[in-house]
């Protein structure tokens, strides 16, 4: 329901907007490069770029889980055009203040509007920087606005994913997962 | 360097607040600086402040940076003032796309302080 939204917010505005409007996006296809989409060396690239000049952090993939929190948040940013799909990033509470922390020079004490938009960030540019990988997709997929949700014990679910990248990483001891779900490649 | 008045644009507080830090670390005396959280907020504290320098996201809700940016055209809100799109938009389009409405400058996020300066002290001079 919510994957669906954001994607759709992220369609609405790739067609309404206008980078070229739709005629180019039908022009291209990215049906024949679906391995250089789905290649997860640029979902690792575009994490560790995005932790480090904004938080001048080193970031890598940890083969683990993520640490488990009572409290999570996640952010969702939709793809729509070429792609349709959503970029989610998911972590605990502590991390997300560490990560808002780092980005802002500011201290948290507790997961405030501030956290919340800063992780809605890390989001959007994680999604940015990894279609930006694939030129065909960084000029004919658009991003929604990110949408950020709180809470404890809950699950995202998608159907039937065309291919889903999901990967934990760790920086120090604060770990996190950014999963690409793709449901349709033009 | 003279004092700049600035305008930060962007539907997120906290990059607001970050591209404030850049510009200060890039060396700019920043006498003021404005925050608007859309374009539509923008403009009206573009009819009612002047300001040196204007750095816009592009993907905000309501108003995006490039109608903003093409309304400030249109309506001759702030004559000879520079614009620097800051975005996640990475295209070789959006660049196109930012710099035929009206945009000096474009900056990829995420951005280092020095990137920044490279993008804006020139404009900045030249203005």
């Amino acid at each position: 329901m919510l994957l669906n939204g954001v994607r759709n917010a992220a369609i609405a505005r790739k067609q309404g907007g206008g980078i070229n409007g739709m005629e180019q996006t039908m022009a291209v296809s990215l049906r024949e490069s679906v391995q250089l989409v789905s290649d997860p060396r640029n979902l690792d690239a575009s994490v560790e770029e995005v932790f480090q000049l904004m938080l001048g952090v080193t970031c890598g993939r940890d083969s683990g889980p993520m640490r488990k929190e009572q409290e999570s948040v996640t952010a969702v940013v939709g793809f729509g055009g070429l792609l349709s799909g959503a970029c989610v990033f998911r972590s605990g509470s502590s991390t997300a203040i560490r990560i808002a922390a780092l980005m802002t020079g500011m201290e948290f004490d507790e997961m405030d509007d501030t956290v919340k938009d800063a992780i809605g960030e890390i989001g959007n540019m994680l999604a940015g920087a990894w279609k930006g990988k694939v030129p065909d997709l960084a000029a004919n997929c658009g991003l929604s606005v990110p949408a950020v949700i709180t809470g404890r014990d809950y699950n995202l679910h998608v159907q039937a994913p065309e291919f889903q990248l999901h990967h934990t990483y760790r920086f120090g001891d604060s770990s996190f997962e950014v999963t690409i779900v793709c449901d349709g490649l033009q | 360097m003279t004092e700049i008045r600035a305008l930060i644009v962007d539907d997120s507080s906290v990059m607001r607040k970050i591209v404030e830090r850049a510009l200060r670390q890039a060396g700019l005396d920043l006498k003021v600086v404005h925050e608007a959280g859309s374009g539509t907020e923008g403009l009206d504290l573009l009819k009612a402040k002047q300001v040196d320098l204007i750095l816009s996201d592009i993907n905000m809700p309501s108003m995006d940076g490039l109608e903003f940016l093409r309304q400030i055209r249109a309506h001759n809100l702030a004559p000879g003032v520079p614009v620097v799109m800051i975005t996640t938009e990475s295209s070789e389009e959006h660049v196109k796309q930012a710099i035929l409405a009206g945009a000096q400058g474009y900056i990829r996020k995420p951005f280092t302080a020095e990137q920044v300066k490279e993008r804006v002290l020139p404009l900045l001079d030249a203005a």
